[in-house]
This record gives structure tokens, sequence and C-alpha cells, in this order.
């Protein structure tokens, strides 16, 4: 891979596992994230399929690149039952509501081309999802739950959440990662505290890049 | 027989020039030890140290913090340097005359803290909200150039005495010792002025906090009113004074603890420094208190 593809050349934040911007516990946590299986540890293996397709849909990355293992963040935290702390009334609790839609999102597949979602191409999925997020999945499978509700308080937000909660999407998007030990000091537009990824302008990439290995 | 001779009566002689010229020294030395005015700008020159060395450790860090934007900000730490060099030159120094070189670094120093003054206020003004309570706390401080500024006239007021007449020395038209005591009253109260804003943001959370702005406050108005009323012994004056200068090392002491005190303490020297107290900031109430004290020595003994 060409680093001088990625806007913050050279940043890798793990290279800050070492350094004062890491302590203990930011260790622990983003050890216990980096090392979730892409395995079902919850889902049965039909619904594990359909989320595995559903997370590539929502969230495509770059088969060049390491992935995030979305699919398994996303069985994780139902096996711990992680929720918010607060939910839609209309929408059933975490685990209920996934159980459902991952059903649901089968059975819709197999009603239209008589395959589940997993083995559908790419463009056939979408227009599936397009369809669950203008609201126009209403067959029994849903048990009641609302499909467009299911698709925007549910799918994105685990999803996304999954995604930009790995550190492979902080490099990407130049998040220093947790604030915590170290704290901000420069809170103005356009300060950089040395902790933080450098943005490369166009054809400063170099610059970029040696600044990005002193990040620390 | 000769040869010898003369090479004892040359030892001899050697002896008696080095003991003559010790016992000059001692006795010129003595003799100008006891002239006032010199120990006075002696004083300023320390006092104008002590605040260049402040002003080049806080200007350091801070500009760091604001990485150097505008290459005028390597300008106050460049210049402080060279003040703080003059003043430890001028406090060894004995001679009651003007060091030209002393001289100049002081004047560049003020018209630095003067151009840096307005370089704050257009920083302030430049964000958005300008002239607001936000942008006082947390733009560049207003007040911090007035600290260059301040050591450069203390310093550049201690050369001119120098070259006074030991006999009622006067500056700026007046009695010395006046001249010097509003000078320190008024740079001790702009000093308080700051740390009163600054306190005020950190919202008085410690009770030591309120120190600053009382101590330094009724030191300065004695000290004005000493220099502005009729010489004579001013014994509350120089207590105050004397507490001030102990506020600004123990304020450095609790500034050391409130760093301490932050989140990850002095292992997270390098974000804490920056976002505790400013450790650097109290000595300049010490600093001032000293010129302080000196002007007040100098103003008990006048005669209008």
């Amino acid at each position: 891979m060409n680093p001088y593809t990625s806007r913050y050349p050279g940043y890798d934040v793990l290279n800050k596992r070492d350094t004062p911007s890491w302590d203990a516990i930011t260790r622990k946590v983003i050890a216990q994230r980096m090392a979730t299986p892409s395995e079902p540890g919850f889902l049965d293996i039909v619904r594990w399929r359909a989320l595995e397709a559903l997370c590539a849909c929502i969230v495509p990355q770059a088969a060049d690149r390491p992935q995030a293992p979305l699919a398994g963040m996303v069985d994780m935290r139902l096996q711990k039952n992680a929720g918010d702390g607060f939910r839609y009334a209309r929408l059933p609790p975490l685990r209920e509501a996934w159980l459902t839609g991952l059903h649901a999102l089968d059975e819709e597949s197999k009603a239209r081309h008589e395959l589940p979602f997993a083995s559908l191409e790419r463009s056939a999925q979408n227009a599936l999802l397009s369809q669950m997020q203008h609201g126009e999945l209403t067959s029994a499978h849903w048990k009641g739950m609302d499909a467009q509700l299911f698709f925007t308080q549910r799918v994105l937000p685990d999803v996304c959440g999954a995604y930009y909660s790995h550190p492979y999407a902080w490099n990407e998007i130049g998040f220093g990662g947790p604030a915590n030990p170290r704290g901000y000091v420069r809170m103005y537009y356009d300060r950089r505290d040395p902790w933080e990824a450098v943005e490369a302008k166009p054809g400063k990439e170099r610059q970029a890049m040696e600044k990005n290995r002193r990040v620390r | 027989m000769a040869m010898t001779l003369s090479r004892q009566t040359w030892t001899g002689v050697a002896c008696a020039l080095a003991g003559v010229a010790a016992v000059a020294a001692i006795s010129r030395r003595r003799k100008t030890e006891r002239l006032l005015h010199v120990e006075t700008s002696r004083a300023f020159n320390r006092s104008s140290a002590l605040l260049a060395c402040s002003v080049l450790t806080d200007s350091a860090m801070e500009h760091y913090r604001g990485a150097f934007s505008n290459v005028a900000m390597y300008v106050p730490p460049a210049v402080a340097t060279f003040s703080l060099l003059a003043g430890f030159h001028g406090g060894a120094d004995r001679t009651p005359s003007t060091h030209a070189v002393r001289h100049a670094i002081y004047w560049s120093a003020a018209l630095t803290g003067l151009a840096g003054t307005g370089f704050h206020l257009y920083n302030v003004m430049k964000r958005p909200g300008g002239w607001s309570w936000q942008n006082l706390f947390y733009a560049a401080p207003l007040g911090a150039p007035t600290a260059l500024l301040l050591s450069g006239a203390l310093g550049a007021a201690a050369e001119r005495l120098r070259n006074q007449p030991a006999h009622e020395p006067r500056l700026l038209g007046m009695p010395a010792g006046k001249a010097l005591g509003l000078l320190s009253g008024i740079g001790l109260a702009g000093t308080a002025g700051e740390a009163a804003l600054l306190h005020f943001r950190g919202s008085f959370q410690h009770k030591a906090m309120y120190a600053p702005v009382s101590v330094p406050p009724a030191a300065s108005a004695l000290l004005l009113h000493a220099s502005l009323a009729k010489p004579q012994p001013r014994w509350l004056a120089r207590a105050m004074l004397q507490l001030s200068w102990l506020v600004g090392w123990v304020g450095t002491a609790l500034h050391v603890r409130g760093v301490a005190r932050h989140h990850g303490g002095w292992r997270n020297w390098s974000q804490n420094l920056f976002n505790g107290p400013p450790v650097p900031a109290p000595p300049s109430f010490s600093a001032l208190a000293l010129a302080g004290l000196a002007a007040l020595r100098l103003r008990e003994g006048e005669r209008q």
C-alpha cells in the first residue's frame, strides 16, 4: 500500500502504545478490541453470515488493508448484552432487535431472490438495504419491529460505532486515540498537540510522514 | 650578593604593592558600597533579572504551545535572555555610571514588551467574540508582555540612576526614590491585575489564590503613598512589600503543587506544565517587591 494515499501518511495510533499517551487501562482495552475474533460467539452461523454481509455493505473496507472485525465486534457486544443505556420504545432490546432483524433480512432476501442475504450480489444487497432504510420491508418476520427504525437506530450506529472504535479507523481519520491520560493543551483551531496526527497538505506528504513518525 | 638582595627586594616590593592594591580595592569598595543610589540601581538590575527570568520561561513555554505560529513569537524569549544577562551583570556591578550595552538591552526589552502588548491585543480582537471574557481568558494574555516592559523599564531606570550624583539623585524630573517607587508600585498593581483575571478564571478554587490579589495591591498602594507623600520611615509599606516577596515564592511552590494535582501529575509534565497553573508567573511579585523595597529605602532618605 502506498502510504501517500493516506491523508495522514505514516501515522499509526498503535505506535503510541508504550508512550506517555497510553496508560495501563488504555493498553488493556485496546488490546481486547484488537483481539476481537472474527467468529460468532452469540449469533448462530446463519445470522452471523447475514451480519458479515451487512457490515460489508454498511462499511466497505479495502481488501489490501488490515480490516476491522466489524461483525465480530457487533457479536461481542451482543454477547455482553452491552446496550446504550436507552432505546427507542418502538424497538425491542438490543439482542432481540438484532436476532429478529438479521433473521427477517434473510427471509426478505429469500422471498425475492431465493437466496440468503449473504449470497446475494452486492447490488441486490444494497437494493434490499435501501428498501429497509425507506421502511418498505414489512413482512411478518419482523415481528412488528419497524425495519426502518432498526436500520437507523441499530444497524447504522452499531456497525459504524464498531468501525470508528477500532484503531484502524483512527489511523484513517487521523484521530489521536484516547485523550486520557495526556489531555489536550492546544484548544484552538488548526493547533495540534504533539500526540495528534499530522494531516498532509497536497505536495507535502513527505514532511507530514516525517512528523507522523515522531507522534507519540 | 647584590643579585640575591635585589631579588628579595623585588619580591618585597611586589608584595607591598599587592597589599597596597588590595587595601585600595577594599577601601574603594567600602567607599562605593556607601553609594545608596548605586546600591538601589543594583537592586533594580536584580529585580529586572528576576522578571526577565519569568518572562523567558513563560514566553518560551507559551509560545511553544502556540507553535511559534508568528515569527515574532521568537523575539520575547530572546530579548528576555539578554535582559536576564544584563541583570546579572548589573547586579554585580558597582560602577556609578550607566553601562551603555545594558542600557540598550533594557530599552529594547521595554520596546519588545510594548510591541508584544499590541500583538496580544490584536490576537484577542481577531478571535470570534473580540473583546470578551472568553478571549481575555484564553487568547494571548494581555498582561504577559507587560512583564517584559517592566523588566526593561526597571533596568533602564537602574542604568539612568547610576549616572546621577550620589547626593539627591533625580529621575524624570523628580527625586529618584519617588520615581522608582511610583514605577514599582504601578508594576506591582498591574501584575496583581493579571493575577486577578487569571485567578478569577480559576474561580479562586483555592483560598491561597486570594493572596496575590490582596497583599501586593496593598503593598502597591502603600508604596505609591510613600512615594507621593512627604518622605518618612514607612514600616507598614516595607512589611507589605516583604510579604509580597514571600507571596511570590510561596505562590511558585503552590503552582508547582497545582501542576502535581492535575491528572497524571508531574509524570504528565509535558501536558500539565501548560494545563496547570503557570509555574514561572508568581516570581514576578517577588521581583517587583525587591524593586519596591529598594525604592522605599531610597525614598525614606529624601527631602521632598
